[in-house]
C-alpha cells in the first residue's frame, strides 16, 4: 500500500519549527518509514511545480509553520490547502502570529521606513524600498507584495488542527503524527495538546501558596530567581497563570517565565486580556482604598512594555489583531 | 462604519443600576442614543476581554462603572481598577487612546451624577469618533 504523502512548509517564521521536526531525532526514521514526505523546500529539492501537478487531495497532511504576511506565502498556503486532506497550524507563528505578528504594532510603511532607511546599518542612499513590480532593461522584476498586517494561517485558509508552541516539543509533534496515521484524531478545530495551564503541572506549583499575592514587580534580569519557588511569587511576571500547558515547562526548567507560546486554553478569545486581568488581579496594593487611580498607574509602571508582554505570541490572534 | 456614537456602559447591578433606573438615562436609550448598559453582578466581573470585545464590535468608547472605594462587598472594585489601568496602559500601545476607557464609582441613588457623567463621556466620544476596525489582507 502506498504511504500517506506529507508535507512541510513555512511561511513568516525563524526556522525554529523546521528544527523541531529534525529535534525527533531517531524518531523521524519512524516518520519517514511510515509516510512519504514529498514536499519540503527548507530540507529537500522538491519545487512548487510538483504540489501543482498533484490531484487535490493527494496529499495526507500538510505541516506549515509561520505566520502569513505577503502574497507569495498566501498563494503556496492556498495550494497546499488544495492539494491536503489535513493542513496542521505548525506552532506558534501560524497558530496565533507569533514572534513576526509583533510586526503588527506597526504598519508597512514604518516598517520599510526602518529596515530600508534608519536603521544604523542601513546604507541605502537611493532609498530604494522592495517594490512589487521593477523595470530594468526592458525586463520586468517581480517581488511578492509585503501585507500590512501579519495574520495567522486560519486567517487566510481553513486550517484542522494546531500544533501549539515556539516550538511545537517532539512528543507533541510524534503524537500528532501517531493520531493521523491511526485516524485517532480529534473534533477538527482542536489544538493537538493538553487542556490544563501551565501552572497545573508546573514543577513548582508544590511551593506555591494557596494565594498569589505580587508586591514588588521584577523583570527577570534583576533578580537571581529561585529555582523552586513560583516565579510570581518572586515578583517575576510568569504567564503560566493563562497559556496551556504541553511544552514540557521548559522556560520555567531553565528558571525563566511562561511567555505564553503556546496561546490560551480552549474557551478564551484574547490570550493578552485574559493574561492581564490574571496578572492584575494578583498584585497586592496597601491600602487600596486610599489609593488613587495615578498611584496605581504609577506602581503599574513596573510592567515597561504590558502590550509587548501580553501579546508577545498572539497579538495577530487577538480581537484587536493589530494597533489602530 | 456607524456615524453615531457607540458607548458601552457596564454598570454594577448594586451601586450603579439602582441610580440608572432613576435616572433619565434610560428613556434617551429607548431612542436609540447609542449608548447601551451591561449590569454585571459585580464591577470585579468585567474583564478586559469584555471591554476589548466591546472595541472589536464597533464600540467608539466604554464606561465601566463600578461602588465607590470602601463600598464594594467582594472587593471586586479594587480588581477592576487594577485591570481597567493596566488594560488602558496595554491599548495605548495598540493607538486605542486610554480616554476611550472610562472609570468611575457612584453610589447607589447617585442618578444625577452618572447622567452628567454618561452625558459627559458621550459628548468626548462623539468627538472621537469611531475606532476603525479593518483589517486587510494585502
Amino acid at each position: 500500500m502506498a504511504k500517506p504523502k506529507v508535507a512541510f512548509y513555512w511561511c513568516a517564521s525563524c526556522g525554529g519549527c523546521e528544527e523541531a521536526i529534525v529535534d525527533l531525532a531517531e524518531d523521524i526514521l519512524k516518520v519517514v518509514e511510515a509516510v512519504d514526505i514529498v514536499f519540503w523546500p527548507v530540507a529537500m529539492d522538491f519545487k512548487k511545480s510538483y504540489v501543482e501537478a498533484m490531484e487535490d487531495g493527494a496529499l495526507a497532511l500538510t505541516f506549515i509553520n509561520g505566520a502569513i504576511r505577503t502574497d507569495e506565502q498566501k498563494e503556496m498556503v492556498e495550494l497546499l490547502r488544495r492539494k491536503s486532506g489535513l493542513v496542521v497550524a505548525f506552532g506558534s507563528c501560524a497558530h496565533l502570529g507569533g514572534i513576526p505578528g509583533l510586526a503588527n504594532f506597526h504598519d508597512r510603511e514604518s516598517i520599510f521606513e526602518r529596515a530600508y532607511k534608519t536603521t544604523q546599518s542601513t546604507v541605502n542612499p537611493g532609498e530604494v524600498l522592495p517594490r512589487t513590480v521593477t523595470q530594468i532593461d526592458g525586463i520586468q522584476l517581480t517581488l511578492p507584495k509585503f501585507w500590512n498586517t501579519v495574520h495567522t494561517l486560519d486567517q487566510v485558509i481553513d486550517v484542522d488542527y494546531y500544533l501549539p508552541g515556539c516550538a511545537p516539543p517532539p512528543d507533541l509533534i510524534m503524537d500528532a503524527v501517531m493520531a493521523v496515521l491511526e485516524g485517532n484524531l480529534p473534533e477538527k478545530g482542536a489544538v493537538l495538546a493538553p487542556a490544563k495551564t501551565l501552572c497545573d503541572t508546573c514543577p513548582r506549583s508544590d511551593t506555591k501558596p494557596e494565594v498569589i499575592k505580587i508586591k514588588d514587580l521584577k523583570r527577570p534580569h534583576e533578580i537571581l530567581a529561585d529555582p523552586e519557588k513560583c516565579l510570581l511569587e518572586e515578583g517575576i511576571l510568569c504567564l503560566g497563570l493563562a497559556t496551556r500547558n504541553g511544552c514540557s515547562e521548559r522556560c520555567i526548567n531553565a528558571n525563566m517565565p511562561c511567555r505564553g507560546c503556546f496561546g490560551p486554553v480552549d474557551g478564551a478569545h484574547d490570550f493578552g486580556a485574559k493574561a492581564l486581568s490574571a496578572i492584575a488581579s494578583l498584585i497586592e496594593i496597601d491600602d487600596e482604598e486610599d489609593t488613587s487611580v495615578e498611584e496605581i498607574e504609577e506602581l503599574l509602571k513596573a510592567i515597561a512594555d504590558p502590550a509587548g508582554l501580553f501579546y508577545m505570541y498572539n497579538l495577530p490572534s487577538s480581537e484587536l489583531r493589530r494597533s489602530r | 462604519m456607524s456615524d453615531k456614537p457607540k458607548i458601552i456602559v457596564f454598570c454594577c447591578n448594586w451601586s450603579v443600576y439602582p441610580g440608572l433606573q432613576l435616572s433619565e438615562l434610560l428613556d434617551s436609550f429607548a431612542d436609540d442614543s447609542g449608548v447601551e448598559y451591561i449590569v454585571t453582578m459585580c464591577s470585579g466581573r468585567i474583564s478586559p476581554e469584555l471591554v476589548i470585545e466591546a472595541f472589536a464590535n464597533g464600540a467608539w468608547g466604554v464606561m465601566v462603572t463600578g461602588c465607590p472605594p470602601g463600598e464594594c462587598d467582594h472587593e471586586g472594585n479594587y480588581n477592576m481598577r487594577r485591570r481597567m489601568t493596566l488594560l488602558k496602559s496595554t491599548l495605548a500601545q495598540l493607538n486605542i487612546c486610554s480616554e476611550r476607557i472610562v472609570l468611575d464609582w457612584f453610589s447607589a441613588g447617585e442618578a444625577a451624577k452618572l447622567e452628567k457623567a454618561v452625558n459627559r463621556f458621550k459628548t468626548k466620544i462623539t468627538e472621537y469618533g469611531p475606532i476603525d476596525m479593518t483589517v486587510e489582507q494585502g
